[in-house]
């Protein structure tokens, strides 16, 4: 045993027995962790979002554009958006700061500017993105074809059997979840196939679900047992 | 039997069998061979195959200090694959929690080659084989710009340096550099490089996920959007043994070392599992 000596594993110990405390029962050294965890988090990102993002990029070179106007007096290119100094990043900043006027009962409309614009940019981006980059190219992924059969064009009898079980799965799937006819007949056949898709799907979530959550625990056993213990190497 | 109270177990008891379960297999450790699977081994390969002259490898990560465990031997495993074969790294973090995490594994790694590095050209220089770009906001934003210019979007790295005054970013400039993205993720950051890096600009995209997220990403696997996976501690585990078993880097392997305990606690889980199931079965029958 070679117990630590640094003050800062002792407190990520502390406050993961603060956390953990909540497996026997809430109590208020878990409720103290988690508070401290949210305020920490978010104290860290305002910094790191004035240090590393607003100062570089948005007040420098607005900074450097007024000294320049100042010396040499205004010119076009302190209104080159992409220029180390320029007086455009301001507009996008002034803008951003339309969010605090939720706070002010007669100006609480104009919080749906860049709300707006956020969703709009965002929505305009997404979703034509989403259609080419995850929807078309899964239709095409699930077609059958020659090609996966074929061991000349890197297919065999195994990946056209899988293809086939994709092909099966997709359709039986869409089937359960077509609620627009009642299930009967040849829907009710594919439904009952896309339930067993479904359940899989489900099974494997979980697995890795439980999989992932173990692998948590197992950091901080790694941590306690090695970084404050020192009974593990 | 009284089947009612088997299934009535307080869950206190559960967590105990689950820590228990964890900690035995630590205190006496074992070799655990990891079959490596095939989206594991496609994603080596794709960055064994990249031209360290010509191209970087970039590893874009928004793991935070929940997902720590599973994420970060991925990136360390990641380096090591790079570093060995002298291919120049690239990080980002899309996530400003993570940030601080990825530079402590940069600086880990780093050390780790530089102890044993004999020669000026042997180890691993700042600038020249590894540059960290830092976070930038939201996402959607440097996934895209990236595309267009990289120290344009990131003027300055992670450590207030211009990021076009370092040596390797003299011969990268965007996507067309760079052989591969994997981004490493609790979320979807895999997806957002395939539908807005991948469809615009053609760069490839490899994932590191937690195993909670995998299973979103194993269909664009067989469609060839995302090169190769690691899915998980595991998918961590696999990629640290095949980058062991073809360079012998050495160094401490975070996620293989977790590998015997998570097995024994699926062994638990399983076994509380047929238990319950078992004992609802007889108390239906008892009823």
């Amino acid at each position: 045993m070679n117990l630590s000596t640094d003050i800062w594993v002792w407190v990520g110990v502390v406050l993961t027995f603060c956390i953990y405390s909540f497996l026997y029962r809430d109590n208020p050294l878990y409720r103290f962790g988690e508070h401290l965890f949210v305020g920490v988090s978010n104290a860290f990102t305002l910094s790191f979002m004035i240090h590393r993002i607003i100062i570089p990029v948005m007040w420098r070179p607005f900074a450097q554009a007024c000294q320049v106007a100042g010396s040499d007096g205004v010119s076009v290119d302190l209104f080159n958006p992409i220029a180390p100094a320029n007086f455009l990043v301001i507009i996008p900043g002034l803008v951003g700061c339309l969010y605090f006027t939720r706070f002010i009962p007669r100006m609480t409309w104009m919080v749906r500017i860049p709300i707006g614009m956020f969703m709009g940019y965002y929505t305009g981006r997404t979703v034509p993105a989403y259609f080419e980059g995850s929807v078309f190219p899964q239709m095409r992924g699930t077609l059958v074809t020659q090609a996966v059969f074929d061991p000349a064009q890197g297919g065999g009898v195994m990946s056209g059997l899988f293809a086939v079980l994709v092909l099966l799965g997709v359709i039986g799937t869409l089937a359960y979840f077509y609620f627009s006819k009642e299930h009967r007949g040849p829907l009710k056949w594919g439904a009952q196939v896309g339930i067993v898709f479904v359940m899989v799907g489900f099974g494997a979530s979980f697995g890795f679900t439980v999989m992932a959550r173990v692998s948590l625990a197992i950091g901080r056993f790694i941590f306690l047992m090695r970084d404050w213990l020192g009974i593990v190497t | 039997m009284n089947w009612e109270r088997l299934i009535q177990i307080d869950r206190r008891i559960i967590f105990l069998a689950m820590g228990l379960g964890i900690i035995i297999p630590m205190l006496f450790p074992m070799e655990m061979p990891v079959g490596a699977q095939r989206v594991t081994r496609s994603l080596f390969k794709t960055i064994d195959e990249i031209d360290g002259q010509e191209q970087c490898l970039m590893i874009s990560s928004d793991y935070t200090p929940q997902t720590e465990p599973e994420c970060h031997p991925m990136s360390l495993a990641l380096m090591r694959h790079a570093f060995t074969r002298r291919i120049p790294v690239l990080l980002n973090a899309l996530y400003v929690e993570g940030a601080p995490l990825l530079a402590s594994g940069i600086e880990d790694v780093m050390e780790e080659f530089n102890s044993r590095a004999t020669t000026h050209e042997d180890s691993i220089i700042y600038g020249r084989d590894v540059v960290y770009l830092g976070w930038q906001p939201p996402p959607i934003v440097p996934i895209l710009a990236m595309g267009e210019s990289i120290a344009g979007i990131y003027p300055d790295d992670y450590y207030g340096n211009r990021t076009d005054s370092l040596e390797v970013m003299q011969r990268i400039r965007n996507y067309d550099e760079v052989g591969i993205v994997v981004a490493i993720t609790g979320l979807s950051a895999p997806l957002w490089y395939v539908m807005f890096a991948q469809t615009k600009y053609g760069v490839k995209v490899g994932a590191g996920c937690t195993a909670v997220c995998a299973p979103d990403f194993y269909p664009y696997c067989g469609t060839g959007q995302i090169s190769g996976m690691m899915a998980g501690m595991k998918g961590a585990a696999e990629y640290e043994e095949l980058v062991e078993e073809t360079f012998q880097t050495g160094g401490r392997r975070k996620a293989t070392e977790g590998m015997v305990a998570q097995s024994a606690a699926h062994l638990v889980i399983m076994g509380f599992v047929i238990l319950g199931n078992i004992a609802y079965f007889a108390s239906r029958r008892q009823a």
